[in-house]
């Protein structure tokens, strides 16, 4: 046997790895992406138009390789997500579209965050289990969307 | 030549559960500061039978392996 642990995600990561799992994480929920790069610019908001913001609180993007107000925007239809690094570094999603409730919103927001957090980790595990010549035996994707990964490696 | 398999599941939320098997003595442990490394925050841990068995030198080259600073 050995050991059995549960690890609880932490995000940080520059903002090209970022960018990545966004795609990842847009591309699995059918989001498009409609600007990598924006300059932020308030926009009118329109009455009938929700708005709901969530932070990622074990987030943190490193800013040595982005420049301000960078931010990735993502549509389904008339909904928008616009992902960027809120001045405190973190991570943040926030979801908008009319005649959509805020419960509405804030459950994409969610669901968006969780695939973008789970796109992440799938990520950069793979890449330090590849780094440490660890052969992938097994993967497949479950029927309640987690991913298992089966590797292997050999010691002297 | 030792056999070291981990079995990693991803959840759908982000959350990581992970089963290291085959490494014996402190070397699981060695796998577990790694994983925490790369993932995050350790929630829960058990160790299992092999954890108590005897260990050689493995744990060692484990970590130089790994580049992990006891």
């Amino acid at each position: 046997m050995g050991a059995v642990l549960v690890l609880t995600p932490v995000i940080i990561g520059s903002w090209p790895a970022i960018t990545a799992a966004v795609a990842g994480a847009a591309s699995a929920m059918g989001l498009i992406v409609s600007e990598t790069v924006k300059e932020s610019v308030k926009q009118d908001q329109s009455d009938t138009e929700q708005n709901v913001e969530l932070e990622l609180s074990d987030s943190k993007v490193l800013a040595e390789s982005m420049t301000t107000d960078q931010e990735i925007v993502l549509t389904k239809g008339d909904i928008e997500l616009r992902v960027k690094r809120d001045e405190r570094g973190r991570c943040s999603v926030c979801a908008k579209g009319t005649g959509h409730s805020q419960t509405e919103l804030k459950q994409i927001a969610e669901e968006f965050t969780q695939k973008l957090t789970q796109c992440f980790v799938y990520d950069k595990v793979m890449r330090e289990l590849k780094n440490k010549d660890f052969q992938v035996v097994n993967e497949e994707v479950s029927e309640d969307e987690s991913i298992r990964i089966h590797v292997r490696r050999w010691m002297d | 030549m030792a056999q070291h398999d981990v079995e990693i599941t991803i959840s759908k939320t982000g959350e990581v559960n992970a089963h290291i098997k085959g490494a014996k003595g402190k070397s699981c442990l060695t796998y577990s500061k790694w994983l925490s490394e790369i993932v995050g925050k350790i929630k829960n841990q058990q160790l299992t039978s092999e954890h108590y068995e005897p260990e050689i030198k493995a744990r060692i080259d484990l970590e130089q392996n790994l580049g992990i600073d006891e």
